[in-house]
């Protein structure tokens, strides 16, 4: 990335704005350049992820994503409610996945801003949020399904299904690689890990799969992870997990196991960048590598069943705009704008109550990878994440490609006692979250 | 089990080696200039991020990027000295105050400057060095060894067989009897916050291709190495050497056999078990003068 300031030229002024801007760096808002709707009916969504920081990877490249989507939706018209057609605007807070800047942000979205659906990252910083969404009564989304709970009445889950959908990684490397029967896993140690790690003992234990050792949960700062991956390398596993490691950590993780000469499967839930970690690996070491998350050029996208509009074309304006950017949630928070527009559409109005029950009439929805239920009741003690297939992905000759759908109902049909297992013993079901 | 240890203590001394120049830095300049420096994270960062852009993004020579960004993180460690240490020399509380806003203006312009998100750099070499299936050195981190070693044993005999170097250690032992004696307190701040700074910027550079480069990357960092100075002694350069490999074979042993939390609390409860038994640290002086 070209230095920007020797590009713009830094002059004083900028220097004591950065300044200015470091000294209120907690409070900041982060608003982001807003088309200017001088004419005509807006709908405002909030956006209120990390977009800096260890985190942020899965939050700015969301948005990114969703500025291509408002784009195409406003071209087209806008959104189309009782009342006449609204353009749509995304308006962002940035909230460092800190849940005190979460609560921040989304009291500023909702009060200040006017908006009418927040979409979240989730995770650490829900509980920080939930507070405003109980007493706003304001409809707001997760990519973590492990949020969910009987009191979470405004909180959807409607795109991504973690960590749930990890267990697809798991199944189809049992189906295809039955010869690998041991592994390690290493996760950070926080809302995102932990479920995780949860779900991934259940599907390995699922299919006779052996843990070498405790998943090994490192400190979030961590910077050298070589004695980490020494310490799990040294059980000779046939299959290393990656768990949902921040970007930040997978590249490291990796890095080191291709330099203290790693030579098996790596299955992780994410492989953001993975272009960069075939640089400092080699495409062959990284041949195999099984995580979640496709690049929307897939051809296996194209098929009838996909509910994502044109995601080969998305995925080249995507890179169009934000070249080597493309990450696991580029699409994702898209998606979930899909899911509210067609709801909103439906109810007529963009209320948060209406938008819901329109949302989930039926029991189900066009989730992106197919019709899926609103489900989550046994396990997150109310339906509200929208679950169905997920793809796993194989990164074959240096590039990631879909290997197959599979269902995740199915699975929990016949392991969900497995996973519940799991998931309390780390404490992780509803019940048991504060 | 053996190999384990092995590849245990290789990556122990990796980890002592770019410890030792931070903190050796970090020492350096408040033994000589009496001044808590915040920011030398942040110091360390900007090496890192020279990196980024010249060997990175302008596909410079590695060796280059290193040099450059040594130099460049020396200058602007006397930047700091002349702007902000300087003319808070009478107050080193205020110093400290001031490193802390410096710091927050570093990570400030490198987010202007870089966004974000972890840079990419691409690796300097591939090679490993393979002791044994189990035990290998990737050479980028022989790099590291290797620098540390060459460059504080340079410092060592710029320290002691030097007249620079006496300056220097006459400022710190006594800066107004070096005053009394003809010697510069502002030449010797300079070329402490120089050489001190350098140390954190080469650490910084050397490592860029081995971490992930970020505008925050200097936290972990600052914390360890105060940790180091506090128990090698806080203006013991020696010190500073002596616990940051202490520190590095017990962190990295800690952690490959517990986990990196404990690792932490073993860390933190060295530290307050040196403050209790010797509050000057292990190789300090009982008082600066």
């Amino acid at each position: 990335m070209l230095i920007k300031m020797l590009k713009n030229g830094l002059t004083r002024r900028k220097l004591l704005g950065a300044t200015a801007v470091a000294v209120g760096s907690a409070a900041t808002v982060s608003l982001l350049p807003k088309a200017a709707f001088a004419a005509g009916k807006v709908i405002k969504i909030g956006f209120l992820a990390p977009l800096t920081g260890p985190v942020s990877a899965w939050g700015k490249p969301g948005l990114d994503g969703c500025e291509i989507w408002a784009d195409w939706i406003n071209a087209a018209g806008g959104i189309k409610l009782a009342d006449g057609n609204y353009m749509v605007e995304f308006v962002a807070y940035d909230n460092e996945y800190d849940p005190a800047k979460a609560r921040t942000g989304a009291t500023k979205l909702i009060r200040e801003e006017g908006v009418s659906f927040v979409m979240m990252l989730g995770g650490d910083t829900w509980p920080g949020a939930q507070p405003v969404a109980d007493k706003t009564g304001m409809l707001f989304s997760t990519l973590l399904p492990s949020d969910l709970a009987p009191d979470t009445t405004t909180l959807i889950a409607p795109t991504e299904v973690h960590p749930i959908y990890n267990v697809t990684g798991v199944e189809w490397l049992a189906e295809n690689k039955p010869d690998l029967k041991t592994a390690v896993m290493c996760a950070q140690d926080d809302a995102l890990g932990l479920p995780s790690v949860a779900t991934y003992l259940a599907a390995f234990e699922a299919e006779g799969i052996e843990m070498l050792a405790e998943p090994l949960l490192f400190d979030p700062a961590t910077t050298d992870f070589a004695p980490v991956v020494t310490k799990l390398l040294a059980n000779n596993p046939q299959i290393f997990c990656l768990d949902t490691c921040y970007s930040d950590y997978v590249h490291p993780i990796c890095e080191q196991l291709f330099q203290q000469g790693y030579k098996g499967q790596i299955i992780s839930c994410t492989a953001d960048f993975y272009e960069q970690m075939i640089e400092k690996t080699s495409v062959e070491f990284m041949e195999g590598f099984i995580f979640q998350f496709p690049d929307f050029d897939d051809p296996a996208l194209n098929a009838d069943f996909i509910n994502f509009k044109d995601p080969n074309k998305f995925y080249e304006e995507y890179n169009k705009r934000h070249p080597g950017e493309w990450g696991a949630v580029s699409w994702e928070y898209a998606s979930i704008m899909d899911l509210w527009k067609a709801a909103a559409e439906k109810a007529g109005s963009a209320e948060p109550a209406d938008v819901l029950a329109a949302m989930k009439e039926g029991g189900k929805g066009q989730h992106a990878f197919g019709t899926a239920d609103w489900w989550g009741k046994d396990l997150f003690g109310i339906d509200n994440a929208l679950v169905g297939d997920w793809p796993v992905v194989v990164i074959e000759g240096g590039k990631a490609r879909i290997k197959g759908f599979k269902s995740i109902p199915e699975w929990y049909a016949k392991h969900g006692d497995l996973l519940k297992k799991h998931m309390a013993a780390y404490g992780q079901m509803w019940d048991q979250r504060t | 089990m053996v190999e384990l240890l092995a590849q245990t203590g290789l990556n122990a001394i990796y980890a002592a080696s770019y410890m030792s120049l931070v903190a050796v830095g970090l020492v350096l300049i408040f033994g000589v200039m009496g001044v808590i420096n915040f920011a030398h994270g942040e110091l360390y960062m900007l090496g890192a991020y020279a990196v980024v852009g010249l060997y990175a993004d302008f596909q410079m020579p590695f060796i280059f990027a290193i040099a450059v960004g040594l130099v460049f993180v020396g200058v602007v460690g006397l930047g700091m000295e002349r702007a902000l240490f300087r003319p808070l020399r009478d107050n080193p509380l205020g110093g400290l105050v001031a490193s802390i806003g410096f710091l927050m203006v570093l990570q400030a312009l490198a987010v202007m400057g870089f966004g974000v998100r972890m840079e990419h750099v691409p690796p300097v070499t591939q090679e490993v060095i393979v002791f044994s299936e189990k035990v290998r050195l990737a050479v980028p981190r022989l790099f590291v060894i290797i620098a540390a070693v060459v460059l504080l044993t340079a410092l060592w005999v710029f320290l002691k067989k030097t007249r620079f170097g006496w300056a220097l250690r006459a400022s710190a032992q006594d800066p107004e009897a070096a005053a009394l004696q003809g010697i510069s307190i502002n030449q010797t701040s300079r070329i402490a916050m120089f050489i001190g700074a350098g140390l954190a910027g080469i650490a910084g550079a050397l490592t860029a291709p081995l971490v992930s480069v970020n505008p925050y990357m200097g936290h972990s960092v600052i914390i360890t190495a105060f940790i180091v100075i506090i128990v090698g002694g806080i203006g013991s350069l020696e010190g500073a050497v002596i616990a940051a490999v202490a520190y590095a074979f017990i962190h990295t042993i800690v952690t490959t056999f517990w986990d990196g939390v404990i690792a932490n609390i073993v860390g933190l409860s060295l530290m307050l078990a040196v403050l209790i038994v010797k509050p000057t640290g292990l190789f300090g002086a009982t008082d600066r003068a």
